[in-house]
């Protein structure tokens, strides 16, 4: 995960919430976020705190701790994402992991994380997936079973041998040729040097 | 919600807004954060102690069978001392956290508890708190080779 460090980030006016249910935790993130020029990021301990941050403001980034005080981080994703509070709803939700099994990745994943990084998280790996959400073109998908961004990262279309469920999947076969093929002079003058005129 | 999967494009809002003129570098902006951190860094690690204190009451209370699950309060607790000890460097100390939400977390879910490994645990954890990055590398590599000789006679599976 490259970025040029050199590169300007602007987060003076981004409204980022930051939940966690250790408040020696919590402010933690939150001395990360100042460094970062964020001015007032939202702290909430609590599930309760998060879900009324959410009713309230307008948020660019959520960071979420998979422990709160009251609830799991996971909930309250699962909850956010299902919430049809716009544009909230669809704003980016960076999952923190402590104790990690490899079901809590998925765990995260499930509940809709935009991305799930393991403690510790130090600054420089928390501004690579914030430049890495940045750059983030997945789209956003609602269905009776998982709210929150593709969690395919990848677009390399459907598994071999299964058709894909989305109108934009291509078919990994090879249709017929629909022109004929191009005679070897129309070839050659796709490289052949001319002058140009003046 | 809808019964059928809709995909739909959403404006990344957060690109737009850090895109703005102004702001810091990438290389400025972690190296204020990190400098950020430093600054908590005794307040931080000075509530290790408060929160194995706690956690060797919590212990104390669950064994006594004073909480519907006996496991969960030693999970949060400890998985807490995890996150503050491995962002500030406490290697032995966020080894002696992991293996213990390694073992409330086997407990709670099915593994036959076990409590002496839970006691030994909680006291190397509050012991490593104390010291905090003063422990001697021999020292903290002693407590820790007891941690896992207990946790892998108790969780043998993971």
């Amino acid at each position: 995960m490259a970025f040029n460090k050199g590169e300007r980030v602007n987060l003076s006016s981004a409204e980022v919430m930051l939940a966690c249910g250790d408040p020696e935790g919590l402010n933690i993130l939150a001395e990360m976020f100042h460094g970062f020029g964020v001015h007032t990021p939202r702290r909430c301990l609590s599930l309760v705190e998060a879900k009324t941050s959410v009713q309230d403001r307008m948020l660019n980034l959520m960071v979420v701790d998979s422990a709160l005080s009251d609830a799991e981080g996971y909930e309250f994703i699962h909850w956010l994402r299902r919430s049809e509070i716009a544009p909230n709803c669809y704003a980016p939700v960076i999952l923190i992991t402590g104790h990690t099994k490899p079901s809590q990745i998925f765990r995260g994943r499930d509940s809709g994380a935009s991305f799930v990084v393991r403690k510790p998280v130090a600054p420089l790996v928390m501004m690579q997936r914030i430049i890495w959400l940045l750059n983030d073109q997945r789209k956003f998908v609602t269905s009776p079973d998982y709210c929150g961004p593709d969690r395919r990262v990848k677009a390399v279309g459907p598994p071999v041998g299964m058709k894909g469920r989305r109108h934009d999947d291509l078919s990994a076969q090879v249709g017929d040729a629909k022109t004929p093929n191009l005679e070897q002079d129309e070839i050659d003058a796709l490289f052949k040097p001319k002058a140009v005129s003046g | 919600m809808s019964r059928r999967a809709q995909v739909f494009e959403v404006e990344n809002r957060l690109a737009k807004i850090v895109s703005a003129p102004g702001g810091r570098t990438v290389d400025q902006a972690v190296k204020a954060a990190e400098t950020r951190i430093e600054a908590v860094r005794e307040v931080s690690l000075a509530s290790l102690v408060g929160k194995s204190d706690q956690m060797v009451q919590v212990a104390a209370a669950a064994r006594r069978g004073e909480q519907a699950k006996p496991f969960d309060a030693i999970y949060d607790i400890s998985n807490a001392i995890y996150g503050l000890a491995s962002s500030f460097g406490l290697t032995a100390l966020s080894e002696a956290a992991f293996s213990l939400c390694d073992l409330a977390d086997g407990f709670r879910t099915g593994e036959e508890p076990s409590w002496p490994a839970i006691d030994v645990h909680v006291d190397g954890v509050r012991l490593l708190s104390m010291l905090g990055a003063g422990v001697s590398a021999a020292d903290a590599e002693s407590i820790l080779d007891g941690l896992r000789r207990v946790r892998a006679r108790v969780l043998p599976s993971t």
